[in-house]
Formats: structure tokens, sequence, C-alpha cells
């Protein structure tokens, strides 16, 4: 189902990066990357605005191959999912799904007190949930 | 997911409160004595402490009588762990004699978010529980020993503490008031 799994933390230092392809892997990391610049612009755009309550960004752009979405959360953590754009079963409420159960899952591993904010993301509990979420059983 | 369905739930979030701070408190230690053997130790005697002081509480709120044997002290400490943590352990596994037992809990809500690191295998993150007990049944001049035999967080199904009784405890009269 999802292509790959990112959260960047927010200094943009990436804290956890997964693909369901490792072949594929830095290619999906350049992406995730240039999304980078996408949320920034769309952060900034929604400033002058009324606060929304918005944290799904939507599209953020795509590609031949790879449909790139975004969210942010309220403390600049940022979510990055990448998708095959051939995927048809992947439609705007089943991202809007990932995102929220990511962000649930983000928030119980930032809980555990043995995390140190702004690390990177090792938790095997968060991974292995991650993982279920891409293959699409959660 | 349960977290988001309860999110205004009362309870849930005082136990949540609970959990990140006792988190906070285990790191913080942790941090503090660079080992953890000490972190154990420390947590138990925090343990203790609370123990003496919540068991006159159990006795007001319960009115309960002296326990003749260890299998009514087991439901006791059943019973308070329902009324301090809203947990319901199992008592299962008593030797022959009758003098040991194990308290089993499905959940531990001290352990809720916590993922131990590889390099803490010997820390024993809940040891603030068997301090507690230990701490409650010496002031009613019951003296135990209670330690971890299962523990959730080192890959477990279920976390148990064993209790095991070693002698009652004779009132002390003060020398000289014979």
């Amino acid at each position: 189902m999802a292509f790959c799994i990112a959260v960047i933390g927010k200094d943009n230092a990436p804290l956890y990066l997964t693909t369901s392809d490792m072949e594929q892997e830095l290619e999906l990391q350049y992406h995730v990357n240039a999304a980078l610049d996408v949320v920034e612009e769309k952060c900034l755009i929604g400033k002058g605005a009324p606060e929304s309550k918005e944290l799904y960004l939507g599209l953020l752009y795509s590609t031949e191959n790879h449909k790139i979405y975004g969210f942010v959360t309220n403390t600049r953590v940022k979510f990055i999912v990448v998708i095959d754009s051939s995927n048809v079963a992947l439609r705007e409420n089943e991202v809007r799904a990932i995102f929220r159960n990511l962000h649930l899952l983000y928030t119980d591993a930032i809980c555990n007190p043995f995390y140190i904010p702004g690390e990177s993301l090792t938790s095997k509990k968060f991974d292995r949930a991650v993982q279920k979420l891409m293959s699409g059983t959660a | 997911m349960s977290r988001q369905a309860s999110r205004l739930d009362a309870k849930k979030v005082n136990s949540e409160f609970l959990t990140l701070t006792y988190g906070a408190l285990v790191t913080q230690m942790l941090r503090d004595f660079e080992n953890a053997e000490d972190v154990n130790k420390q947590l138990e005697r925090i343990g203790y402490n609370m123990g003496m002081r919540l068991i006159e509480d159990f006795l007001a709120r319960t009115s309960a009588p002296r326990c003749l044997e260890m299998r009514e002290t087991a439901d006791r400490i059943q019973q308070a762990f329902r009324i301090y943590l809203n947990i319901q352990p199992t008592i299962s596994n008593w030797s022959p004699a009758s003098d040991e037992f194990s308290l089993v809990f499905d959940s531990n809500p001290l352990t809720e978010f916590v993922e131990l690191p590889p390099d803490l295998t010997n820390l024993r993150y809940s040891a603030i529980l068997s301090g507690c007990i230990r701490g409650a049944l010496e002031m009613v001049q019951l003296e135990v020993q209670c330690w971890f035999v299962q523990d959730q967080l080192k890959g477990d199904n279920v976390t148990e503490l064993r209790v095991k009784f070693v002698r009652r405890l004779e009132e002390v009269i003060p020398a000289g008031e014979d």
C-alpha cells in the first residue's frame, strides 16, 4: 500500500523513515526531502490566515510514479507519506486515516520516558506499528 | 485506538499523568545515579515509604479486620490495587505451604508507554510496587519478601509479582515499659 513513511522533526531533521521497498529507498528519500520545501511553503501561507485547525496538508506534489502527502502537527513535526500513483485504493480519506493513526503512534512513542525529544525514533514498538500501518492491516 | 475514544475521560487523564510523572522520576533517577541497581534500590525505598503510609489509609477506608492467614492477606492486597491503581491482579501459584503467592498483572498503568532501552535490562522499572507491598505489610506485623518474576517490559506476556511470607514481627515493646 503505502510506499514510504517519514517523520521529520521541527528543525527538519529526519526522525524516522521506512520504506516498503529497500531498492527505491534513496529515490524515496529525495522525494521526502523535496516535499519539505512544499510543507514549509504551505505553512507560511497558513500563517496569514487565522490559525487553521487542519493539520493535514493534503497532496504536496506528485511525480510520474509517486504521490506525496504531508501532515504537520502543532509542534511542527512533519509526517510525509509517499504512495504509488497507480494505487487507486488509497483515496483522500484513507490517506487521512493513515496520518491520524501515525499521529497517535507518534504520540505514544513520545510518551516513552526513555525517549529524548528530538532524537531519532528507534522504538521497536513504533516501528512494528508503522510497518503494520504500511501493509494496510492496521 | 482506545486513547482517542477516552481522551476526555477524567480517570484516564489522571492515569496518564501518573504514568508520565513516574516515567520522568525513573529517568531522572537513572541520570542521577547512573546505575540501574541503585535506582532499583531507591525506587523500592520510595515504595516502602509510600506503603507504610498507605496502609493506614487503606485500613481506614475498608475497616478490614486482622488477617489470619496469607490467603486473606492476598485478597487484601488485590483489593488495595483495585482501590489505588484501578487494576485487578489475579492471585495464583500458591506454594504448597500457603506462604508464597504471585500477583499477576495483565496491564500495568506505570508502564503504559514505556519501552526499556536494551542496555537497561537489569532495571526493575516498577520496583515501587514491590516496595509498597513490603512497607504496607510490615506495618501490620508481617515481614515479606517481594520480587518480580516476569515483567512485560522484558518481553513476558504478563507482569508477575511474587510475595513470600517470611515471619510475623512481634510487637516491640519499648524497654522499660513492661
